[in-house]
């Protein structure tokens, strides 16, 4: 109750005035929060929940400060946001895929070889079994939760190339890989079309099987954060997020994996 | 009403020297218009003041962290590093701008020249607003065409995706190109016409007359529209996010990706916090420095060749 209380900000409470509940960060999860907000709002007439999207860290900051009730974000917290009291409740799987052009014939690669490819270190498809072929390498923007999820997972310790082309956005990374041969670049599985391949690492191709699985190891989950554990309207709202009404719709259209997704395939 | 009049005259002489009596309805509404017009320059005044007090602010904490010397000599641009050296982005800016000059500046001059000299009043007429609606093209269009036409012919040329300081160069100096045409047209245009009919009539050639009499009668004019059409090619963002790579390392080809000040601003944006957002503003101080100097070289430039005419 605290919780809403302190999310409706500035609103009085005249009789009927609607409930408000705050829920800010990730731009990832924007169609996610936005979609199954007003559903949530047609659902609970008097609730209305304000969704803005302004980066993972910023929506970590802002639930962290009690200017938000709710805080999205695309990656796990850093070490320094241990402290604060949040809670987490993770929403959806993403997959996050390496792409080439579809004339590149190569589809399969190690985790090393895209290790090596990212750090600059491979420069020829042809050191990877494909043709000779100059690598085209296109990274994301340092603003990218993907970019950061890739290089926790993928590069560990090792810097990107910084001679990569950097691109600010899932689709230009998408547009130039369709159209340069040579071409090499990382993005959501959801977002992945005709125009380009994904290729797999270490023998497994990126799909909601192998990533429920677990067996492609390039995947990360989306947090909703909240201070201490959800309350009240909070509490209401992420099990709405929760529910199948949102996890096999909305999260599905939006390219994402329903966290309910492995209880499902139960183990 | 003798009060009124010496009101009048007490005005100043540019003021009075035109009416020597109105009505008092006439003063107030000269009163009022000269002071509406003031209030749009100061206001215009204002808001550069305001945005340099406010860009001075924010960016002046970089002189602690990351350190003056750290900023302006480091080589390194990486806010997860926690790096903001802008060396990378400042050779950036210049190596696209020179680009953009030596490619774009002869177009531009002859462009004028052809306007000026030696088209038919017919021809002018068509080259004229075609030139004109190059500065109205969005720049994100330019950006546009950059990345899907002009890239794979770079790319193809230079090897390597087509990213960097050639393609931003390219589309750049067709950016600039109706800035410093225009100006320079301007500046050939008011050349005096005695000069033009003199070399004429001392037998010079259309080409003699342009290249021996024409050109150097309006270098001024001509080196301020260049100094301009520099600046344009500064500040433009836009197009070059889209084109040149944004790579924040040293100039390592014309084909190999590169990030200028402006670009790495842009992409920054969206999240920086605490001492990498100072340091954005510190980028913006760089660019109002270079701006600032660009606009008193031209100042100086015609000042003195307002002395020597």
């Amino acid at each position: 109750m605290l919780l809403a209380a302190s999310a409706l900000g500035g609103c009085s409470d005249e009789g009927g005035a609607r409930e408000g509940l705050v829920v800010s960060g990730s731009t990832t999860l924007l169609p996610i929060a936005e979609v199954s907000g007003e559903m949530f709002g047609e659902e609970n007439p008097g609730v209305s929940i304000l969704v803005s999207g302004m980066g993972s860290s910023a929506g970590i900051e802002s639930v962290s400060s009690g200017s938000s009730a709710i805080g999205t974000s695309s990656r796990e917290l850093k070490d320094a946001e241990f402290d604060l009291g949040l809670y987490d409740t993770p929403v959806a799987y993403d997959a996050i895929a390496v792409i080439v052009h579809p004339d590149n014939p190569v589809r399969d690669l190690t985790a090393d070889e895209v290790r090596e490819i990212f750090a600059g270190t491979i420069t020829n498809w042809s050191e990877v079994g494909g043709p000779d072929l100059e690598i085209g390498l296109v990274n994301r923007d340092e603003a990218s939760g993907t970019r950061e999820a890739f290089h926790k997972i993928v590069m560990g310790d090792e810097p990107f190339y910084r001679g990569a082309v950097v691109l600010p956005g899932t689709g230009q990374v998408r547009a130039v890989v369709a159209e340069v041969k040579g071409a090499v670049g990382y993005i959501s599985l959801g977002f992945v079309t005709d125009e380009v391949v994904a290729v797999g690492i270490d023998g497994v191709a990126p799909s909601e099987a192998s990533v429920v699985s677990g067996a492609y190891k390039v995947q990360r989950l989306l947090h909703f954060f909240t201070m201490g554990e959800p309350e009240g309207l909070a509490a209401e709202y992420i099990a709405f997020v929760l529910s199948p009404a949102v996890q096999e719709t909305v999260v599905r259209d939006a390219g994402f994996i329903p966290i309910t997704a492995k209880e499902v395939s139960g183990d | 009403m003798t009060e009124q009049r010496e009101h009048v005259e007490a005005a100043p002489p540019h003021m009075g020297s035109v009416l020597k009596m109105m009505s008092r309805a006439t003063y107030f509404r000269e009163a009022a218009l000269r002071n509406l017009f003031l209030l749009c320059a100061v206001a215009a005044v204002a808001g550069v003041a305001l945005i340099f007090v406010f860009v001075g602010v924010r960016g002046w904490p970089v002189v602690q962290d990351p350190g003056l010397a750290a900023f302006l000599f480091g080589s390194e641009w990486s806010a997860t590093n926690d790096a903001f050296g802008i060396l990378p982005l400042v050779t950036g800016t210049l190596v696209v701008t020179i680009g953009a000059l030596l490619l774009g500046a002869p177009l531009a001059i002859g462009t004028a020249v052809f306007l000026s000299e030696i088209a038919s009043p017919r021809m002018r007429s068509i080259v004229r607003p075609a030139v004109e609606m190059l500065a109205g093209v969005p720049s994100v269009v330019f950006g546009f065409f950059g990345l899907v036409i002009l890239r794979p012919v770079v790319a193809a040329l230079t090897g390597g995706m087509g990213f960097g300081p050639l393609t931003a160069s390219v589309i750049l100096a067709v950016m600039i190109v109706p800035t410093i045409s225009t100006l320079t047209e301007d500046a050939l245009r008011s050349v005096a016409p005695g000069i033009r009919h003199a070399s004429y009539a001392m037998g010079a050639t259309t080409w003699q007359t342009i290249y021996k009499v024409l050109l150097p009668a309006a270098k001024i004019g001509i080196i301020d529209a260049t100094i301009l059409g520099m600046g344009r090619a500064i500040g433009e963002t836009m197009a070059v996010v889209m084109v040149a790579g944004n790579a924040p390392q040293f100039f390592a080809g014309l084909g190999e990706p590169i990030v200028t000040l402006t670009s790495q601003i842009v992409i920054d944006m969206s999240y920086a916090s605490g001492t990498h957002r100072t340091a954005l503003f510190g980028l913006a101080i760089i660019l109002f420095l270079i701006s600032m100097g660009l606009v008193a070289l031209v100042r100086t430039l015609s000042r003195h060749a307002e002395r020597q005419g």
